[in-house]
């Protein structure tokens, strides 16, 4: 900071900058505001400024049902999509970070296709295939579906982690007589488990609001939010679609700031 | 697995041999490989007239679905410019004058990613519809005369589109900047370039690797997405992924959209090439 303070003024371009970035901020917040705003309306239909505060929306999701059930639904899947995804992704990518085998940058291209892959194709394709397989529209189905999408975001983070840790640390545990099996979990995996939780993290915001991957597997019992939230907003269009939102999005901030308090922001965005 | 031999000199330890890899790659060979592959078969109709690639024919040649594939890419492209334009300065400030505020920022770019598609595109509806607020701030200046809807257009579908695909666009150019030594555009600066040389001959050609990243990035996520256009464009916007899901909501051509979809992938995969070749090309890759 001393350095800022022996610069010269600052310029025109440097107050320009500034100036832009305001309005990017805004542009960023305004819509988010908006719902949010709109969330606390008195008005059973939408407009903006609201005419007055209430809580009534929030008391209108908690009354229907399919809202409170799906939310449920998209935390099972999130977390249980994840939980998955890393028992999957990390013991491979623990293998291929420290690989020099051709076939291993093959497989780690494998291993992140999904995300590459759009998800709408990725879950027309599943919905016929795990059909065929008598899997149907089930959780379960959903689940894979959900997996499959978590894989590379954990793969990536736990890649990045561990290629960066020194392998002596390990090396120095096993000379010192531990096992693998105690080298892995008192070792290695305290030393990878932010990347293992940045990962986890996009996988589960993600999941969260993956609904191209989601509507294909609609039904009573594994509708998603985002699924019921597009289909209520076919038929009415009410405050209480801002007030679902605005619960979702402080779930997402809470995870991110509860990981955060854990291992920092400033490291889960380096990956 | 192989026994732990302490190995010495170039090969380091380890501790994962390749065996803890066979998991997850049978899970994605039946999960993901195959699903994909037996949509190549579902796409090419065997039995029926009109050939193997008769889905691919209608696609490429009748002139409806040929302006769809078009419009996909036009509008793929758009939004990765305007993310480019917008989300550029944004990446700079993060570098170069954020300091400690850094950690707001990013917060704050990546604040679109929290919220889900329907809160945005909802969002957007409050705000650009023809009594919403925006019209509302341009009658009350006098900048307008007669509240018009911008909901439900295609400034609306990039408005919303580049609204969440700028924080993509951001951190991959800000990764890249943060490389950049400040020194190198100082003594570009010292030795008499002004701002706007020194922007375009030493900062712009050293953050081209984020900006191919960044860019590459957005223009296959906006060929997936359909929901912006479903929801914000009135129906003005018609993309192959949009399609997709009216086939799967509608008429239930699976044949047809299993390959529309495998145009969508195709698509994507000669985007990941050209980016792995450009980035080899200019070998600043690390």
């Amino acid at each position: 900071m001393t350095r800022a303070r022996h610069r010269r003024r600052p310029g025109v371009p440097t107050i320009l900058l500034y100036a832009y970035m305001a309005l990017f901020l805004v542009f960023i917040v305004a819509p988010i505001a908006a719902v949010v705003a709109v969330s606390f309306s008195s008005s059973s239909y939408i407009v903006f400024p609201i005419p007055g505060f209430s809580w009534r929306w929030y008391w209108r999701i908690v009354e229907y049902r399919p809202f409170i059930s799906s939310l449920i639904v998209s935390i099972e899947l999130a977390l249980g999509s994840a939980l998955a995804g890393a028992c999957l992704g990390v013991p491979a990518a623990l293998s291929l970070a420290r690989s020099r085998h051709a076939a291993a940058g093959l497989l780690s291209n494998l291993l992140l296709a999904p995300i590459s892959v759009p998800a709408i194709v990725l879950g027309f394709a599943l919905l016929y295939y795990l059909s065929a397989l008598s899997f149907g529209i089930t959780f379960l189905s959903l689940f894979i579906a959900h997996t499959v999408a978590a894989i590379p975001y954990i793969v990536r983070t736990v890649l990045a982690t561990y290629r960066a840790l020194s392998p002596n640390l390990e090396e120095s545990a096993a000379i010192l007589g531990a096992t693998r099996w105690q080298t892995l979990r008192h070792v290695t995996l305290p030393l990878v488990r932010p990347g293992v939780f940045a990962g986890a993290l996009f996988a589960v915001l993600t999941s969260l609001d993956n609904l191209p991957l989601s509507f294909f597997f609609g039904s009573a019992n594994t509708n998603t939010l985002p699924v019921v939230m597009l289909s209520y907003m076919e038929n009415q269009f009410d405050p209480s679609i801002a007030a679902i939102s605005t619960v979702q999005m402080l779930i997402a901030i809470a995870a991110l700031f509860i990981l955060d308090r854990l291992y920092g922001i400033e490291r889960l965005t380096a990956v | 697995m192989p026994p732990p031999v302490p190995r010495r000199g170039l090969r380091p330890y380890r501790l994962a041999g390749p065996s803890w890899c066979l998991p997850v790659v049978f899970f994605l060979a039946v999960f993901f490989v195959v699903p994909l592959a037996a949509n190549l078969l579902r796409s090419a109709p065997a039995g029926e007239a009109g050939g193997v690639l008769f889905y691919y024919e209608k696609l490429l040649t009748d002139g409806y679905y040929v302006g769809i594939l078009l419009e996909t890419l036009k509008v793929a492209l758009v939004a990765t410019l305007a993310s480019l334009v917008v989300g550029y300065p944004v990446a700079y400030f993060m570098v170069r004058h954020a300091g400690r505020w850094n950690g707001v920022i990013v917060f704050f770019v990546v604040v679109p990613l929290l919220t889900s598609i329907i809160m945005r595109t909802f969002g957007w509806r409050v705000l650009l519809s023809r009594r919403g607020l925006l019209n509302a701030g341009l009658l009350d200046w006098g900048l307008i005369t007669r509240p018009t809807d911008i909901a439900e257009t295609s400034i609306a579908v990039y408005i919303g589109l580049v609204h969440v695909l700028v924080p993509f666009m951001v951190l991959s150019i800000s990764s890249v900047l943060q490389g950049v030594d400040v020194r190198l555009e100082e003594t570009a600066r010292v030795l008499g370039a002004g701002r706007l040389r020194t922007f375009l001959h030493v900062t712009l050609p050293l953050s081209v690797d984020g900006i191919v990243t960044g860019c590459i990035l957005v223009f296959v996520v906006t060929n997936g997405s359909f929901l912006t256009m479903l929801l914000l464009g009135g129906g003005k916007i018609n993309t192959l992924a949009l399609l997709i899901y009216q086939q799967f909501v509608t008429t239930q051509d699976v044949g047809f959209a299993a390959a529309m979809g495998n145009v969508l992938m195709l698509v994507a995969a000669l985007c990941f090439g050209m980016q792995y070749w450009l980035l080899r090309r200019t070998g600043i890759r690390r």
